[in-house]
């Protein structure tokens, strides 16, 4: 097992910088998810700790060891590739000791480890099949084998479950939490799948074009995301988002109008807002939307445009009066859903609402989970 | 399209290809025919289209009045040389140029591709005074050395190699390979086919290579089969028979390598098309 470090790591292809300046500690024996939209620099990131891309500024330290120079193989590192990356004319025992033959490791020492791997990732009966002869799971499998035959002290993992289908997705997803118990080892994952991130990962690390949005535990980021961006990114569907204006604000409440007109109160903490007049963001998730007659709630108005039914939930999309915006809201399945076209009115607890300022931070919720949920109404 | 106009496109083309076969055959086929007759046959003035008198007495004559087997033996190792030395060098070359990042590299490409502008014939008297400087005249040195050297082949395998993924090369780099042992032991063993091709194209290059040998060799211990299919007549002129056994004998060794690995270089051509077998 090793800690990772990270101080002030930058990349730059010519002129253009794509990691600009990441802090991180990745602590011995952590699952630590890197999650972010394509072309945000998780892979980049991964790429630099595993030694395929250099590292144009700052400090990479691997079981506190400044790894910057340090060739790949000599790391304590092994990865996982998206696409396997099974060398297709070795046998699969050819392909797990492959590392271990280049290491001159003797012969019964590769047999005993990539038998033992074999047993971990039950592929024993394969060992003697070519990729080809494989399916997607199997040679996955076959990855993490031949990753775990090395026994690195920190494993690294590139969107490894991409390429397979969502049952073997899910199915996998639980095997790898299983490894990462029993082997204990570091592990960094990367992945532009927030289901992954949030099911995985101890700590989950948010990118957005190169830099660091957030670090935290996935319920850090879900209850308490620090911007728009985080707030956005996980969900599914993802939050709704009024663009809005500060009209007043006493205590640890705040007064907002919405474009459309409505007005409602949220429980943030907006000392810091230069005061009414600010354009702010209000943001409230799929699932704290609920949908009420006209004139029952004193809510927002909309009107609905889409019903999807998904077994367990029904989602509504339904078009806020008075701006082009569509917003989801997710309910029971056994609530009978309101018919297309009809007009409603969208209510919300005031304590599971954020606030956002116009560059995107959060103003502190001034809620805890457990508070009480009074309906956010019309002042 | 109805089953009898399908037929009659079928007959159509399997005629066309039969043509053309007997077109390509024709000449071997009367090569053959003129080296199983006596000498004095070659020259009658009647015309006959198979010998009169069946005989292998050419075939015999060539294999032990001439320096034959020493022309075979030089022609074999000269193509197996150039062979081994130009997959090696283009091999190495394709993989640094694919794969590997340094600079200049660019350059360096399209230098080794400008080498396709110039004709061999071009490069003769510069090639011959380096050689001669070098010592090298009439020897296997002299003969090997500046066939070896192939951007066509250089091409092709940078072509075949961009396309392999980077994660098998970056996935080597993990286990440990340095760049030799990751073009041996992986881009090798994918390349298999395109590799087997280029190196048959590359042999039978080398084995009938004519102008170079006529070049640098003036002993007739050092010729190769081309070169010595010249010496097959006497102060009575061509002979006939002898010429035409000397030429199926100096082309069979390569016709059994193209069958031998006739599969392979298709697949390896096709590969190199990017169509799919």
């Amino acid at each position: 097992m090793a800690s990772v470090t990270l101080r002030g790591i930058q990349k730059q292809y010519d002129n253009h910088s794509v990691i600009k300046g990441i802090d991180l500690d990745i602590l011995d024996g952590e699952f630590v998810v890197f999650v972010g939209p394509s072309g945000c620099g998780k892979s980049t990131l991964l790429r630099i700790i595993a030694g395929l891309e250099d590292i144009s500024a700052g400090t990479l330290e691997i079981g506190g060891r400044i790894s910057n120079e340090v060739e790949p193989a000599k790391r304590g590192i092994a990865m996982v590739f998206q696409s396997y990356a099974l060398y297709p004319h070795m046998s699969v025992f050819e392909n797990m000791g492959f590392a271990l033959k280049l290491a001159k490791v003797p012969k019964s020492e590769i047999e005993e480890r990539v038998r033992r791997a074999a047993a971990i990732l039950q592929i024993e009966h394969l060992l003697d099949r070519k990729p080809k002869a494989l399916s997607g799971g199997q040679r996955q499998r076959v990855a993490i084998g031949r990753a775990i035959v090395r026994k690195p002290e920190v494993f690294l993992f590139d969107e490894p479950l991409s390429n397979l289908d969502a049952a073997l997705r899910g199915q996998t997803r639980v095997e790898l939490a299983r490894l990462h118990r029993e082997l204990k080892s570091t592990m960094i994952y990367v992945t532009h799948d927030q289901v992954e991130a949030m099911t995985l990962g101890q700590k989950i690390v948010v990118l957005n074009g190169g830099r660091i949005e957030q670090v935290g535990t996935p319920s850090d980021l879900y209850e308490r995301p620090a911007n728009r961006f985080v707030a956005g990114f996980l969900g599914s569907p993802r939050m709704n988002f009024f663009e809005a204006t500060l009209t007043g604000k006493a205590g640890r409440s705040a007064s907002i109008a919405l474009a459309g007109g409505a007005r409602v109160q949220v429980a943030a903490d907006v000392a810091r807002a230069a005061g009414a007049g600010e354009r702010v963001t209000l943001g409230v998730r799929p699932e704290h939307l609920q949908l009420v007659r006209p004139g029952q709630g004193d809510g927002i108005g909309a009107t609905v445009a889409l019903v999807e039914y998904l077994g367990d939930v029904t989602l509504v999309y339904a078009q806020v009066e008075g701006s082009e915006e569509m917003v989801a809201v997710k309910s029971d399945a056994d609530t009978a859903p309101p018919s297309l076209g009809s007009r409603v009115e969208l209510v919300f607890p005031a304590t599971r609402a954020f606030l956002f300022d116009e560059g995107g931070d959060v103003f502190a919720p001034a809620w805890t989970e457990n508070a009480a949920e009074p309906l956010a109404r019309m002042p | 399209m109805n089953n009898r106009s399908q037929l009659g496109w079928t007959i159509a083309a399997v005629t066309a290809a039969v043509l053309l076969a007997l077109l390509w055959a024709f000449p071997l086929l009367w090569a053959a025919s003129t080296a199983l007759r006596p000498e004095h046959e070659t020259v009658s003035s009647v015309f006959h289209w198979l010998p009169q008198t069946w005989t292998l007495d050419a075939f015999r004559t060539t294999l032990s009045a001439g320096n034959m087997p020493r022309w075979l033996f030089n022609s074999a190792l000269v193509s197996l040389l150039v062979t081994l030395v130009t997959m090696a060098l283009s091999l190495c070359a394709a993989y640094a140029f694919s794969q590997l990042r340094f600079r200049g590299r660019g350059l360096l490409f399209g230098l080794a591709m400008l080498a396709f502008l110039l004709p061999f014939e071009a490069l003769l008297v510069p090639l011959f005074r380096t050689m001669h400087q070098l010592g090298l005249i009439n020897s296997y040195a002299g003969l090997v050395l500046p066939q070896v050297v192939s951007p066509v082949v250089i091409y092709v395998f940078k072509q075949f190699f961009d396309a392999i993924p980077a994660d098998f090369r970056e996935a080597a780099v993990m286990d440990g390979a340095n760049p030799l042992r990751i073009l041996w032991s992986v881009y090798l063993p994918i390349s298999g086919n395109i590799v087997w091709a280029m190196a048959i194209v590359t042999f039978i290059g080398a084995w009938n290579n004519f102008l170079w040998p006529f070049i640098i060799v003036t002993s007739n211990e050092m010729m190769t089969i081309p070169l010595g299919l010249t010496q097959t007549y006497d102060a009575f002129g061509v002979r006939y028979a002898q010429l035409m056994a000397a030429a199926l004998l100096g082309a069979l060794p390569v016709a059994l390598a193209y069958i031998a690995f006739q599969r392979r270089v298709t697949q390896g051509f096709l590969a190199a098309s990017g169509l799919k077998g």
